[in-house]
């Protein structure tokens, strides 16, 4: 038995931030130069009331009304969060209260950032070879925007919020829907992106409240995202030609035998800069962020989901997926796809 | 790419109409020299000549030559 991708639906949030707004702040930086760098014209922000479950329960809740499943199917949920309502309890558990999930369900949150729905698809898969669940429903969800200094344009250009719901069910296939799965993780680039206040090693305070500027005039205290660029940049240059490499090999395909490749939608410039490298063709290179920006692992789903509805995705394809960022944490897999997704 | 064309792309990338850069220019003098820049170079040193560069070596540049070398391109 194994797990097939059976639907995506995903939720933004109502207030938006457009680039020209943005660049309205940032004088320095003309619309111009924000599409060209980062192709994100428009990015979503949760409210300060709006958590990562209250997203996370509008995606689930967009996939049960579109007929993919009734809640009582649910017998697994994975919420990946970094942005979670509390330290505890477990958002996983809020939002299968609030979704009439059965309590005989499981449920879990893990905390991954851009990997996440790779690392997602593959306990997925592992769930239902092992006979545990049957439908998993796997929820990608953040609210960075919280994290996010008004003054720090290095980010507040990326980064939007947003939550997908993935409906994950178990088929009669003797071969893999889902897979071969290639992982990585390299902690020493922790500190490359990450918020460095707020959990046990340095608790908020006053001082981690204290806002410094840095000497490209961006503005954060310790209790802000601080993302180092360069650093991260070089990691995916590092990192993700060999990703693929391993993948194909894995698999036993070439490049050309892959319909389609959908990375982690980090940026735009990024991105054009991967496919020239390793030699993919623009009309099999999802590029689909302009509306929503980079919103972490919810990206590849958001992704999947415009190539279905567009028409670019239909049954019989091999997609390679790869999620790569914060950890260093990264990993890739094949989507098979046995039937039209909903 | 040719020493005149990978100028002419540090030129594009500091926003300045080519060809202005010829080499031995402080990169202190330019406050487009920034993150982004260097990112932006980066990636050109990939596309140039497969040369993955460290922030860390690019950080040690004090000239536009200085990043020439850093790139492998041929004088």
């Amino acid at each position: 038995m194994h797990a097939a991708l059976r639907a995506i639906e995903f939720h933004l949030p109502a207030a938006t931030l457009s680039t020209s707004q943005l660049a309205a702040e940032f004088p320095e930086w003309t619309v111009a130069k924000i599409d060209a760098k980062t192709g994100i014209h428009c990015r979503h922000l949760a409210s300060p009331q709006e958590c990562s479950s209250d997203l996370a329960v509008t995606a689930a809740k967009k996939l049960f009304d579109s007929g993919a499943c009734d809640p009582q199917d649910v017998d697994y949920v994975l919420l990946c969060t970094q942005s979670p309502d509390y330290f505890l309890p477990t958002t996983a558990c809020l939002v299968q209260d609030r979704l009439g999930i059965p309590t005989s369900a499981g449920a879990l949150d893990f905390n991954l950032g851009c990997s996440g729905f790779i690392y997602g698809l593959g306990l997925a898969e592992a769930l239902v070879c092992s006979g545990q669940a049957k439908h998993i429903l796997l929820l990608t969800a953040e609210t960075y925007s919280k994290f996010l200094n008004p003054r720090d344009r290095s980010v507040r250009t990326i980064f939007g919020d947003a939550a997908a719901a993935t409906l994950l069910s178990a088929t009669d296939s003797t071969v893999p829907l889902l897979g071969p799965f290639v992982y990585g993780t390299d902690g020493s680039g922790g500190p490359n992106l990450m918020v460095p206040a707020g959990g046990m090693r340095y608790p908020r305070s006053q001082e981690t409240a204290l806002e410094k500027e840095d000497d490209q005039g961006n503005v954060r205290a310790a209790n802000d995202l601080y993302m180092n660029g360069p650093e991260v940049f070089n990691f995916t240059l590092e990192r993700v030609p060999d990703t693929v490499r391993r993948l194909l090999e894995k698999s036993a395909l070439t490049l050309k035998e892959v319909d389609l490749f959908v990375f982690h939608q980090a940026n735009s410039y990024m991105l054009d800069h991967l496919r020239k490298r390793l030699g993919i063709p623009p009309e099999k290179f999802v590029v689909a962020m302009g509306d929503c920006g980079n919103t972490v692992s919810s990206t590849i789903p958001i992704a999947l989901k415009h190539v279905a509805t567009s028409g670019r995705l239909a049954p019989g394809m091999s997609v390679m997926a790869i999620g790569f960022g914060v950890g260093y944490s990264w990993g890739a897999t094949m989507v098979r796809y046995d039937q039209a997704l909903v | 790419m040719s020493r005149e064309e990978f100028l002419k792309q540090l030129d594009e990338m500091l926003e300045l109409s080519p060809p202005t850069l010829q080499g031995p220019e402080k990169l202190d003098d330019y406050p487009l020299w920034d993150s982004t820049a260097i990112i932006t170079f980066m990636a050109l040193a990939d596309e140039h000549s497969g040369s993955r560069l460290t922030p860390r070596q690019i950080a040690a540049c004090q000239t536009v030559d200085d990043l020439l070398q850093l790139a492998k391109v041929e004088k």
